[in-house]
């Protein structure tokens, strides 16, 4: 039953659509918000994590760039939301290019540690060296200008384009991953030796991955810039890491709906649970364990087989 | 300019002792243990109740905390990192990285999340030309120095370091003759943990504690084992030292660079020498 | 019989490498497995050898099913394993290559030392060099001497020949030939000159399966008649 859901590109939009309606009538839209915005990071992450098979212990870096991004081209430049937002998923995409043209020469241990290092020197460079155009350690305080309905200080406008760019990654990402293009990544995942054999040049794939990867991260990161109307180092805290990485692991990693499932479930339990559970990250350990060791399909993953 | 010099092998000792075990983990079993990190900080923890609780002196504390840390070690190898062999890399980061988080909220439990002190045990300084050491620094050098005597001593002559030398090159051969290896690298695991745990302890009067204390030496330590190369023990020991230079070099210019300088470093390295794991 | 082998089947993934695969070997023989790359020869040598487990079939040595069983055990049973890339410890003295051989083994270093310098004495002078210094035929020699330490109830050889020099293969040859009868073996080798010279028996092998199998000493002793077999 499930398994038609992922089949059908426009069952899986009204699937993701219906379904963020409903949480977001019956709770709060300002929360369900965040929670979406959160999908579309995962979404961002998953693709270089699930789809090529690298697991980046950093991309709260591209995060972090976007927000920044975005963030400082309406203090400085100018308001417009949609600038700022076009600002902010280019730094990140910039940023992808300039360091993942390195960074993709590596695997395993090392792409995850390589990550790691350079969320510390971006998490270094917005808080210590620039402080009066960063914020520092406060961050920036955002203003952005309106027109007409498209007013980003109504919650209600904010939840339903956050909905809407959500759908639209979603939807470029099920294409890409339908692509020939997503057909060699899959199999530069299973065995990249093999498709270079083949005469494909696979650091090229890879080094665009990690770009799309990169730019989606940061309209994640430009959006809650935009939705927040604040921007601090903690988008680009090192030790965030692990709450992508959970939420695509919990979901269940190279697949659209894995990672929006992953997100939203994540979210829930941070926003939900955490309030109750004062041993927060203590829960979020076990829970990591029982996931990296018993169900590694993730909740879609087992979903799916219905 | 001797000042950074002393605070720079001070930090590479450091770096030294708690990199060891993780690079023989890294470099033996391929896994990424972020729970290094947990033992670490349980290492200065357990110095801080037993100096402050219990009210044993520094010594006896120290042997207490960094004797607390090996049941514990053998505990993680025991149910996490020996399911982990010959696994994907990314669940080993993730298990390993959960065990951390675990520990760092029963350390928040137990301490609360307020950084705490711990006094310089010997409170001299020596002086000589224009510097003025705080002996205690000039000790942990000496500490580190002979670890790593002790350590080339242990893997060229004790059949257990032979087995493990062996071991980190070939694996499968060291099997096929009759040695069950896992037990061999337990054995490493375990005295790689207790040297975490005294890094802890050491480090721990020269800094404060806090709960994620663990996380932000542990990059640091990922960076000598990357830079020195992994299950290279000469090359993790230069690589701490190096860079214990490189960040007590920066702070003389500019103290909030230190640690990010250090990642600069290791992303050049790698960019540069990428190894595959 | 010491080792049988009976309808094994072998697969890496989903590929199958090895199917319905059968054979044996007699106390004191000497077996060559030949056969062209990819056709096998190596993913049954170290299936006997407990490296990868079989999908289905069964291997039973002296009596007993050596299936399941963790590689080091099937080392203490007796079974002892020469790698085809001539893998020693780089990084260890030859000596200490000997030591950590002996040391499972429970017998004493000397007398390990002793059984490699038999084989050749050249190694004498060897035994405080780093391994990784040496040539490919003093690596095959200490390989062999190796293997011989603990009184090995059987030995797996993968192509000992392989990228030797002429003389040094007849070094090698000698060496098998001596241990020959003593020690029971099952050899993998592409040189069928060298077969010729060792073999007691022969298997020839073709995409996972054996083709033929030589028995005849005469034909044996003439490389050219089971030639186009492969």
């Amino acid at each position: 039953m499930f398994a038609k859901v992922e089949k059908s590109p426009v069952l899986t939009l009204t699937f993701i659509a219906v379904g963020f309606l409903i949480f977001g009538y019956a709770t709060s839209l300002a929360k369900i918000t965040d929670f979406i915005i959160f999908c579309i990071f995962v979404l961002g992450f998953d693709l270089v994590y699930g789809h090529m098979g690298q697991l980046s212990f950093g991309h709260m870096l591209y995060y972090g760039a976007g927000a920044y991004g975005a963030a400082m081209f309406a203090n400085f430049v100018h308001p417009d939301p949609f600038l700022a937002m076009a600002v902010g998923i280019s730094v990140g995409a910039i940023l992808a290019l300039v360091l993942g043209s390195v960074v993709v020469k590596t695997t395993g241990a090392c792409f995850a540690l390589l990550n790691l290092a350079l969320n510390e020197v971006g998490a270094f460079m917005v808080l210590v060296p620039f402080p009066e155009w960063t914020g520092g350690e406060d961050g920036l305080s955002l203003f952005f200008s309106s027109y007409g309905f498209i007013d980003f200080g109504d919650r209600v406008f904010r939840f339903y384009f956050c909905l809407g760019s959500l759908l639209l990654v979603v939807f470029l990402i099920v294409l890409l991953v339908r692509s020939p293009y997503g057909l060699l990544l899959k199999a530069i995942k299973e065995n990249e030796i093999r498709v270079r054999f083949l005469g494909y040049n696979t650091y090229v794939y890879k080094l665009i991955t990690f770009v799309i990867s990169g730019a989606v991260a940061a309209f994640a990161g430009s959006l809650s810039s935009i939705n927040l109307f604040y921007t601090n180092p903690s988008l680009m805290d090192p030790t965030r890491n692990v709450e992508v990485i959970f939420a695509a692991l919990m979901g269940g990693a190279g697949n659209v709906i894995g990672a929006v499932i992953g997100g939203t479930a994540f979210m829930t339990i941070s926003n939900y649970l955490a309030s109750y559970l004062i041993r927060w990250e203590m829960f979020l350990g076990v829970a990591l364990l029982i996931f990296a060791f018993r169900f590694r399909k993730g909740i879609w993953g087992y979903a799916r087989q219905i | 300019m001797l000042q950074s010099i002393l605070f720079g092998l001070t930090m590479g000792g450091i770096l030294y002792i708690i990199s060891i075990g993780l690079s023989l983990t890294f470099g033996a079993m391929g896994i990424v243990n972020f729970a290094h990190g947990l033992i670490y900080a349980v290492g200065a923890y357990a110095l801080y109740t037993m100096l402050s609780t219990v009210g044993l002196p520094f010594l006896a504390g120290a042997v207490v905390a960094v004797a607390v840390s090996i049941p514990l070690s053998y505990v993680i190898e025991r149910f996490v990192i020996r399911k982990l062999y010959g696994q994907s890399i990314d669940y080993a980061i993730i298990a390993t990285y959960a065990v951390l988080l675990i520990g760092v909220d029963a350390i928040k439990w137990i301490y609360g999340p307020n950084p705490l002190p711990i006094s310089d045990p010997i409170g001299v300084t020596v002086s000589f030309l224009s510097l003025e050491a705080p002996l205690y620094r000039l000790l942990i050098i000496l500490i580190s120095f002979f670890i790593f005597i002790g350590l080339s001593l242990f893997f060229k002559k004790s059949m257990v370091g032979k087995i493990v030398v062996a071991g980190l090159q070939d694996q499968e051969a060291v099997h096929s003759l009759g040695i069950r290896v896992e037990k061999y690298f337990a054995v490493v695991f375990v005295m790689g943990s207790a040297l975490a745990a005294l890094g802890g302890v050491l480090y721990a009067p020269l800094s404060t504690l806090d709960p994620y204390m663990g996380f932000h030496i542990l990059i640091l330590c990922f960076a000598v084992v990357i830079v020195g190369g992994m299950g290279n023990l000469t090359g993790t020991a230069l690589a701490a030292f190096a860079l214990g230079m490189i960040m007590s070099i920066t702070a003389r210019y500019w103290g909030a660079a230190a640690d990010a300088m250090v990642y600069v470093v290791m992303a050049l390295v790698l960019a540069f020498r990428p190894i595959e794991v | 019989m010491l080792l049988e082998v009976t309808n094994l089947d072998v697969h890496y993934g989903h590929a199958k490498v090895i199917h319905d695969l059968s054979m044996h070997l007699k106390e004191g023989e000497l077996v060559c497995v030949v056969g062209r790359n990819g056709a096998g020869k190596t993913t049954l040598l170290k299936t006997i050898g407990g490296f990868i487990q079989p999908s289905a079939g069964s291997v039973s040595f002296m009596g007993e099913s050596i299936i399941g069983t963790p590689l080091h055990r099937v080392a203490l049973k007796g079974i002892k394993y020469v790698f085809q890339d001539k893998r020693v410890f780089g990084d260890l003295t030859v000596r200490e290559n000997i030591e950590l051989a002996a040391h499972p083994t429970k017998e004493n270093l000397s007398d390990a030392i002793k059984k490699v310098v038999a084989i050749h004495p050249k190694m004498e002078k060897l035994l405080d060099s780093k391994a990784k210094g040496l040539s490919g035929g003093e690596r095959q020699i200490l390989l062999i001497g190796r293997a011989l330490i603990g009184d090995p109830k059987l030995l797996l050889i993968d192509e000992p020949t392989e990228g030797l020099a002429a003389k040094i293969i007849g070094e090698i040859v000698d060496i098998l030939l001596e241990m020959k009868g003593r020690i029971p073996m099952v050899v993998v080798e592409q040189n069928l000159f060298t077969v010729s010279r060792l073999a007691d028996r022969i298997y020839v092998m073709r995409e996972g399966a054996f083709s033929n199998e030589i028995t005849d000493a005469a034909t044996i002793k003439q490389p050219h008649c089971y030639e186009e077999d492969l």
